[in-house]
């Protein structure tokens, strides 16, 4: 996939995420809702576990002094969300796409892109409750809504990346799928979500959650919304290698499997 | 031959195909299976080389499994052939499948817009052309429904309207002129004209002989992957149908039959008013009866019987078939016997063959086709007329005014 042939095709791209986008919520009573219905749900069951069952005490954003459980929460969930359920619906796309790929000839990497447009877009409604959501709960988050969407941007790239690698793969073997089912659940518990790395007292956990790719997206966007600070250098340097190595990897994997796609279907 | 007057160059094309013995599609199978190397080597297209010149209708004619498909998608760009390649020196634009890509649950407009961009159109392009592609499909205000509400008819007519609109100066079908009624036939078939008549570059890939008869300039013939034969599209035709005929299995009566097998017609038997025996000849204005005696090995779902009654000289007096008047079985299997009654028959004195079709629903897939089931005579009855083929029982009167 030259960068070129994928500029010359950008109206595919817009048109295929549009499609993405149109017929999601298609035949549903509340549409789009939907996908701020679902992260609050979450947001209401986990709440309640965290406040009332296992009764813990919430983390205190550092210097923002915010002390507020669901919106700790939001800031993990909704970019794991957008993660694991973009890699989810692509994982299947190229396959699914098999009655247009043996049939015209087109950049079949838009297939997967159209999906993390799609999904991106989502992320970027639900993140413009979260901003509201935190400008009533006092976190005065507007000036740093620039950084957020850089490190989304590095989150979008790192999750195209794994969404090409296991697209591809899943054309020729179809346990891919089934495979993603089991470790998006592994992902959500390794990552950042619902606790806070710094009170787990395992060294070896605390690191995985620490410096885990998704734990490491998580904190950084949770260090810009949650506690109105940037994340640290070294973090940052993280987060731009493992976007730009995931997308290199996956395009250069792609491009090797994808010739054989119409044979494969 | 200049290579700049070319539209497309296929050189020294060789394609093979793994045909898995044991379809591994989980790691489990292919850990388990020890190695890959279970696999035969299936070459589709072997060596395959010619040149189609800018402004030429070139037909790509062969049987199924001759490798046509195949190069067509080696053409499109959709397989990357093993050895040799093939280079396009026009704006192409392939024609494998209308309306591939076509979202039910999207209108009209918005899948003319996705189709358009997949088939590599930009946006202002579409947006120009979006009126003539509304206009030829002829569907009006549906442009704004669901695809999913369209009838099939619908469905192909805006599809085609998509793929001819993209203005390409060359042009890959894959016999897919036949599509829609017979208006909107003509149509596709004016739009054809045109294109050839612009000096654009057209690859047919068919096998309706006639059309490649009519349409091409040159034409090629596949056959086992191969180029048989090259050149004059009449001289090929004649070629290759001899050799087809030649292929199938002759009856000891003169019979051809063709066809995949599931269901076949065993004999034909025909009578004539109450005799009991099956005759060869009847008067005109005889009661027929035409019993087909079919077996089929496994179930054949929905078939559809067809007859073909020719005269000797060549003329086709009729074609029925059981889809004509929906009768239509859900499955089919075992022996059985379909019968085609005629009363008070119209056939004229003459010599007459009988031809019969088994194919699925939708007349594509052949299960059989006997040509020359039947020869039978007619002898003058009543009406009599002194030629033709056959009677409108017609009533004459002669009156002074």
């Amino acid at each position: 996939m030259s960068l070129r042939a994928a500029v010359a095709n950008r109206n595919l791209l817009y048109l295929l995420s549009l499609r993405e986008l149109r017929t999601r919520y298609k035949k549903s009573v509340l549409g789009w809702a939907w996908s701020l219905l679902n992260p609050l749900s979450q947001m209401l069951i986990f709440s309640m576990i965290f406040l009332y069952v296992f009764e813990q005490v919430p983390t205190t954003g550092e210097p923002s002094g915010l002390k507020n459980f669901p919106l700790y929460f939001l800031c993990g969930l909704l970019p794991f969300n957008f993660f694991s359920i973009g890699i989810g619906v692509s994982i299947g796309q190229v396959q699914n796409g098999a009655g247009l790929i043996k049939k015209v000839q087109f950049p079949h990497e838009h297939l997967v892109f159209s999906v993390i447009v799609a999904q991106f877009v989502t992320l970027l409604i639900e993140m413009v409750v979260l901003t509201i959501a935190m400008l009533i709960g006092g976190n005065m988050v507007l000036p740093w809504l620039p950084p957020l969407l850089l490190v989304l941007a590095l989150l979008a790239l790192f999750t195209t990346g794994i969404a090409l690698v296991l697209s591809s793969c899943n054309v020729f073997f179809h346990d891919v799928n089934y495979l993603w089912g089991i470790l998006v659940q592994l992902l959500f518990y390794a990552t950042p979500i619902i606790y806070d790395p710094a009170n787990i007292d395992l060294d070896v956990l605390q690191k995985i959650a620490n410096y885990g790719p998704t734990g490491s997206f998580v904190i950084a966007v949770r260090n810009i919304m949650y506690d109105l600070r940037m994340p640290g250098t070294g973090r940052l340097i993280q987060l731009v290698v493992l976007a730009f190595g995931s997308f290199l990897i996956g395009a250069w994997v792609f491009n090797r499997l994808s010739p054989r796609f119409a044979e494969e279907m | 031959m200049s290579t700049s007057a070319n539209a497309l160059e296929v050189d020294h094309v060789t394609k093979t195909f793994r045909i898995h013995r044991e379809k591994t599609n989980s790691i489990k199978q292919l850990v388990a299976g020890k190695g890959r190397n279970r696999y035969d080597t299936f070459t589709a297209l072997n060596d395959v080389s010619f040149e189609v010149r800018e402004g030429e209708v070139f037909g790509v004619i062969g049987q199924n499994g001759s490798g046509k498909s195949t190069l067509l998608k080696c053409m499109a760009g959709i397989l990357q052939p093993n050895k040799g390649r093939v280079s396009i020196h026009k704006r192409m634009s392939a024609l494998l499948e209308l309306g591939a890509g076509f979202h039910p649950e999207l209108t009209g407009r918005e899948n003319v817009f996705l189709n358009a961009s997949i088939l590599g159109m930009g946006r202002r392009d579409i947006a120009v052309r979006f009126d003539d592609i509304v206009e030829f499909a002829g569907l009006g205000a549906f442009i704004d429904s669901p695809v999913k509400t369209y009838s099939s008819g619908m469905y192909v007519r805006l599809a085609f309207a998509v793929a001819i609109n993209v203005d390409p100066r060359l042009l890959i079908i894959d016999e897919i002129l036949a599509v829609g009624d017979v208006t909107f036939q003509a149509r596709c078939l004016e739009k054809f004209v045109e294109f050839r008549n612009d000096g654009r570059t057209i690859v047919l890939v068919t096998h309706d002989l006639a059309s490649v008869k009519n349409m091409c300039d040159r034409a090629i013939w596949l056959r086992h992957g191969v180029i048989t034969g090259e050149g004059d599209p009449s001289d090929l035709v004649e070629a290759y149908t001899e050799m087809m005929l030649g292929d199938r299995n002759r009856g000891a009566d003169g019979s051809v039959r063709r066809g995949s097998g599931e269901l076949q017609i065993d004999r034909v038997e025909l009578f004539a008013g109450d005799n009991p025996e099956p005759v060869k000849r009847f008067r005109t204005g005889d009661d027929l009866l035409f019993r087909l005696h079919y077996h089929a090995e496994s179930s054949v779902p929905r078939p559809i019987f067809g007859i073909e009654i020719e005269h000797l000289g060549g003329a086709t007096v009729t074609t029925p078939c059981t889809r004509d008047i929906g009768l239509i079985p859900d499955v089919v299997r075992g022996h059985g016997v379909v019968d085609f009654a005629v009363k008070n028959v119209s056939l004229l004195p003459g010599t007459y063959d009988l031809h019969t079709s088994v194919t699925d629903f939708n007349r594509q897939h052949e299960y059989d086709m006997v040509h020359l089931a039947l020869r039978f005579d007619v002898m003058s009855g009543r009406p009599y007329e002194s030629s033709g083929i056959v009677t409108l029982r017609p009533e004459w009167t002669i009156s002074e005014s």
